[in-house]
């Protein structure tokens, strides 16, 4: 950065601090974007120069706490794409900025598939260049590895795509391209996107970017380096994909907003399939202001997956989050807006009984290094924090304005959101892969037991699962949505069964698990397509909060004591032999960390 | 208070069937798809995946997964099935 710009930039930076970025108003016209089916190009969504500028507002008050940036990778998206457009940072700058992070910490993180720096950086010496005006111009991303990606090597961290290489952009890739978004690297994932990321073999890759040293802490999964990037600072934000609460999860995990819109909202189009029924696309970002925006240009009908076909339009998710006056209101019918809360969201914790020193097999055999005996407390310290951290969540939201509203579970909850009704999914993979299941099992390494199950479920059975998601449905509209407009959430599950829209935010942090800071993270879930009113609370609630503005520190910053014996901390022990342990996931983990 | 229904009843025969039955039957399934295990080493812990895990993952679900979903107690009136729920709903303004 040179010295003007540097100047310019503190300057401007300054007077961010002291105002909240305008993002919603001053990227307002991506809300055209995706509204129109086909609309790829930056003039087919009227991303132009002059709208932008036209709808550029005045910026509210900003929430307070809010950190001085002390390097372009702190900015988030929306701050990243206005300093961009206005030309007080240069593509190239921040793409550099990206790359020297990726180069001095991916090592510890191992949150990259494949990185393109060549690419990175000739895309943002044109976009600095040509000054291109669409939204997103110079902003670097980072893309889930089951995204198609013309001329980039597309794995899913599977035996089966190892060399795959794309001739075409998955069409939420090419909405966020032609946005002007800039491709930094594919992210490392859960083989074929099931479990946390690891290689096809199991062993065990991304860490959790607030616990580089402690594989105990999971990265969640299976869009686990997608969050980590995010996390670390080593992009601005990424793409997940959604079967088994795979972006709430790992944004849970690590302290993001990630929103798994409804089934149909984003294409489909050039994603691996993991389950036709219940995958989701969609964004890990630094807060609900970021991931509206992400959603925003990456939603919208696409003819190449009719899923996305024929459904309510688009709503103006960057209206959504914008500051309002009077409280949390609903948009549509008037009156506070009513959040949900199913039994159990605020049940204290049973303390544990002592279980002993002998190792048990089911819980040790992942081959966790925390003596069993300390595990057990340290889960039981989390659960209490996680109650207090939603106690904490929902006075706030009632001090917004909020009415809180205690429900039953709907009549067949507890049957149908069960481990055997989730398991109907399991058919669909079986099928889609079924080619390479009868040319060699073990091209599925670790993740094979589940594709092998999905081949016994008779269809009748498959059938019967089906019609009762419906049964579901209807009663999470009526004796859910009848009482509430949002509603808490535990366990991912649920609405993925049934398509509905999930949003992961975090909430708060705990340190009597590890002794050093985790977040603690919630999740509320919506009526179908009702994405806007899921990140305008969120939004609401992050202007009250700063859980969402904390970062990780960089893992050459860490005490010696929270390394746990990792090494020096600049990650150098990669390539040349690892110093982390070979640990892998096993069979079991594929069917219990997320997909 | 929460409305706690009880999970729907398990199949008994599905909890009196045999290993060796859910054995032949698996095989013979996995056999009529063309999908082979014997490639994968017997038993060997080491490895990412080994018959002896598959064998007991699969007779697992076999034993809980197909019994629950057919013993829910279904409306032969109810929904047709719709493998978009979500979708479905929003097309019908529901």
């Amino acid at each position: 950065m040179s010295e003007l710009n540097r100047r310019r930039f503190l300057e401007r930076m300054t007077a961010l601090t002291a105002t909240a970025m305008a993002t919603p108003a001053t990227l307002g016209a991506v809300s055209n974007a995706a509204s129109g089916p086909g609309t790829r190009s930056p003039a087919a969504t009227g991303a132009d120069g002059r709208a932008v500028a036209k709808r550029l507002r005045e910026p509210g008050l900003p929430p307070a706490g809010r950190p001085q940036p002390a390097d372009l990778t702190e900015l988030t998206l929306a701050e990243a794409a206005r300093l961009l457009r206005d030309g007080d940072v240069g593509a190239v700058e921040l793409v550099e900025a990206y790359l020297a992070r990726i180069g001095r910490w991916e090592p510890r993180y191992q949150a990259f598939n494949t990185v393109v720096p060549r690419t990175a950086l000739e895309a943002a010496r044109t976009a600095d260049r040509t000054r291109g005006r669409a939204p997103l111009t110079g902003v670097p991303l980072a893309i889930k590895d089951n995204y198609f990606t013309a001329g980039v090597r597309t794995t899913a961290n599977s035996f089966i795509l190892e060399d795959f290489v794309p001739d075409f952009d998955a069409t939420s890739w090419a909405r966020l391209r032609d946005a002007g978004a800039i491709l930094l690297g594919k992210t490392q994932m859960g083989p074929l996107a099931t479990t946390a990321a690891s290689t096809p073999t199991g062993e065990r890759t991304t860490v959790n970017a607030w616990a580089p040293y402690n594989e105990d802490v999971s990265p969640g999964g299976s869009s686990s380096g997608s969050a980590t990037a995010v996390a670390a600072r080593m992009a601005a934000s990424s793409t997940g994909t959604q079967t088994g609460g795979s972006i709430t999860n790992p944004s849970n995990a690590q302290a993001l907003t990630g929103i798994k819109p409804t089934m149909g909202r984003v294409s489909l189009h050039g994603i691996l399939p993991l389950t036709y029924t219940r995958d989701h696309p969609g964004p890990l970002a630094r807060d609900a202001v970021d991931a509206a925006l992400m959603l925003q240009i990456m939603a919208g009908p696409d003819p190449a997956d009719p899923r996305s076909l024929g459904l309510p339009a688009v709503p103006d998710y960057l209206e959504a989050v914008r500051e309002a006056d009077g409280g949390l209101r609903h948009p549509e019918r008037g009156g506070a807006v009513r959040i949900g809360v199913l039994p159990g969201f605020l049940d204290e914790p049973e303390p544990p009984e002592d279980p002993g020193p002998d190792p048990d097999p089911d819980i040790d055999r992942i081959g966790s290094s925390f003596p069993r005996r300390e595990r057990t407390q340290a889960a039981y310290r989390r659960e209490v924090a996680t109650v207090e951290a939603r106690r904490r969540m929902l006075a706030i939201l009632d001090e917004m304005g909020a009415e809180i509203v205690e429900l039953d579970f709907p009549t067949h909850w507890e049957a149908l959101t069960s481990f055997n009704f989730n398991n109907v999914r399991l058919p669909e993979r079986s099928e889609i892969f079924l080619e390479h299941l009868r040319d060699d099992v073990r091209k599925f390494g670790v993740s094979l037991a589940p594709w092998i199950n999905g081949l016994l479920l008779p269809a009748a059975e498959y059938v019967r699962g089906s019609r009762a998601r419906l049964v579901l449905l209807r009663e999470i509209l009526d004796e859910v949505f009848g009482h509430c407009d949002l509603v808490t959430q535990t366990a991912p599950f649920p609405f993925d069964m049934v398509g509905l829209p999930l949003i992961g935010f975090p909430i708060g942090f705990e340190t009597g698990s590890t002794g050093y800071p985790r977040p603690i993270g919630g999740m509320f879930g919506a009526e179908p397509y009702a994405e806007h009113h899921l990140l305008a609370v969120i939004a609401a609630y992050q202007r009250a909060t700063d859980w969402h503005l904390r970062r990780p520190a960089d893992p050459g910053e860490l005490r010696p004591a929270e390394r746990g014996g990792g090494g020096p901390g600049d990650g150098s022990d990669r390539r040349g032999g690892r110093n982390r342990s070979p640990r892998r996931y096993d069979l079991f983990d594929v069917m219990e960390r997320g997909e | 208070m929460a409305r706690r229904p009880s999970p729907p009843r398990s199949v008994a025969s599905s909890q009196e069937v045999t290993d060796e039955q859910l054995d032949a039957y698996i095989r013979t399934r996995l056999a009529l798809a063309g999908v082979d295990l014997s490639v994968l080493p017997e038993d060997d812990e080491d490895a990412s995946a080994d018959q002896r895990r598959i064998m007991a993952s699969a007779r697992r679900f076999l034993r809980s997964t197909p019994g629950a979903i057919a013993d829910f107690e279904f409306d032969p009136m109810g929904p047709a099935p719709a493998i978009y729920p979500a979708e479905v709903s929003a097309r019908n303004h529901e």
